[in-house]
């Protein structure tokens, strides 16, 4: 019965987290430590969450050309950086001290999130199904939306890349994944459209669970029969979360992030 | 707040996802019946399948990198080739440092 309820904690976790680029681990962490399992336990269920539905939502994405490579394995190199320094100094640095930044961050990105109106970046009637796609050589790229064609440029990279180092650098520290902070980071300060944020976030969140659970692996903490179901539950969430993705317009999935941001620092705050 | 966004120049690539969704999807299913399997089976067969089914879930993100890394080098583009092979990098580095108890 346990297992079944932590496969269907995970199918919800991963579930929104695809569907606003979460990664979800922030989500199933303290959902798990809620139901009695230990935190140390439960973060890399967590992270196999994120894992397994970065995968599962790829297809989807993929096939709505949402997802953005080059911008994704930029930023996650320098997220990868900012975790690897993070778990090198998570010693240092108090728990409650770190959990209350990260509720503070979560919090901001809700409502930078909330206060926008409308859509930023609205499509260009001069494009057609041949402009959709990434640009060689540039982070740039256009993506469909309701049969028309919305072309985009990252800004502000410089900024943007520094909270991609600070969310990995929470997440080398926190166990997590990061996407809460890298979503809003890609969407209100690169100015990248929502739907292109969300996917190229659940595609990068994947590589970071993937090296923070080589190194749970390493230490021996991943209980393979609990995660087998999280495994199913997670994948069949992630698909979900995808399949909503593509259905719901932009302005309803952002204010979605919103509210769930507010929802992951109100339980940042409980467990502190 | 609007403000459309300039068709970006460049030629538009050539990676649209037709290698990467099949096999994603593949992934999926064998990870979703190794995930029940290794939830059903007793004893070591159980605990072997489950063991697969985390490890795929472990290597495929990586994968992913390596097969972009793959279509950028058939690209020509140096930029991102050599992005993604410093992300694998980075990736490897946490791991061994972890490994050799750096940060624990």
């Amino acid at each position: 019965m346990d297992l079944l309820l932590d496969a269907l904690l995970a199918f919800a976790a991963a579930g929104l987290g695809s569907l606003g680029g979460l990664g979800g681990a922030i989500l199933l962490v303290p959902a798990l430590v809620i139901t009695g399992m230990s935190a140390s336990e439960a973060a890399p269920l967590g992270l196999i969450t994120v894992a397994a539905a970065s995968i599962s939502a790829g297809p989807r994405q993929l096939g709505e050309r949402a997802v953005n490579h080059r911008l994704g394995v930029t930023t996650e190199l320098v997220a990868s950086s900012g975790a690897v320094l993070g778990a090198i100094v998570s010693g240092l640095m108090s728990d409650s001290f770190l959990t209350y930044l990260l509720a503070g961050v979560a919090v901001l990105a809700a409502l930078a999130g909330a206060r926008r109106k409308g859509l930023r970046n609205p499509p260009d009637p001069d494009c057609d199904d041949s402009d959709i796609g990434e640009r060689v050589g540039t982070l740039a790229g256009a993506y469909p939306l309701q049969g028309q064609v919305v072309p985009y440029t990252p800004v502000r990279m410089r900024p943007g890349l520094v909270l991609m180092s600070a969310a990995g650098f929470i997440a080398g520290t926190a166990g997590a994944s990061g996407g809460f902070i890298k979503t809003p980071a890609t969407t209100e300060v690169m100015g990248v459209p929502m739907k292109v944020a969300a996917a190229t976030t659940t595609f990068t969140v994947g590589v970071t669970a993937s090296a923070a659970l080589i190194v749970y692996a390493f230490q021996g903490r991943i209980d393979v029969e609990t995660a087998s179901l999280v495994v199913v539950g997670s994948l069949l969430g992630g698909q979900t979360g995808a399949a909503l993705q593509s259905r719901l317009p932009p302005t309803v999935i952002r204010r979605l992030l919103s509210v769930l941001l507010l929802v992951v620092a109100v339980v940042l705050v409980v467990r502190a | 707040m609007s403000d459309r966004s300039p068709i970006p120049s460049g030629t538009v690539s050539t990676i649209r996802g037709h290698y990467q969704a099949p096999g994603l999807t593949w992934i999926t299913r064998v990870m979703m019946i190794a995930g029940v399997l290794g939830a059903v089976l007793p004893g070591r067969a159980g605990i072997a399948v489950a063991t697969a089914a985390v490890v795929a879930v472990i290597a495929t993100p990586l994968l992913r990198v390596a097969w972009l890394i793959f279509r950028w080098t058939q690209e020509h583009d140096r930029r991102f080739i050599l992005t993604g092979v410093a992300l694998l990098a980075v990736v490897g580095l946490g791991a061994a440092l972890s490994a050799l108890g750096v940060g624990s």
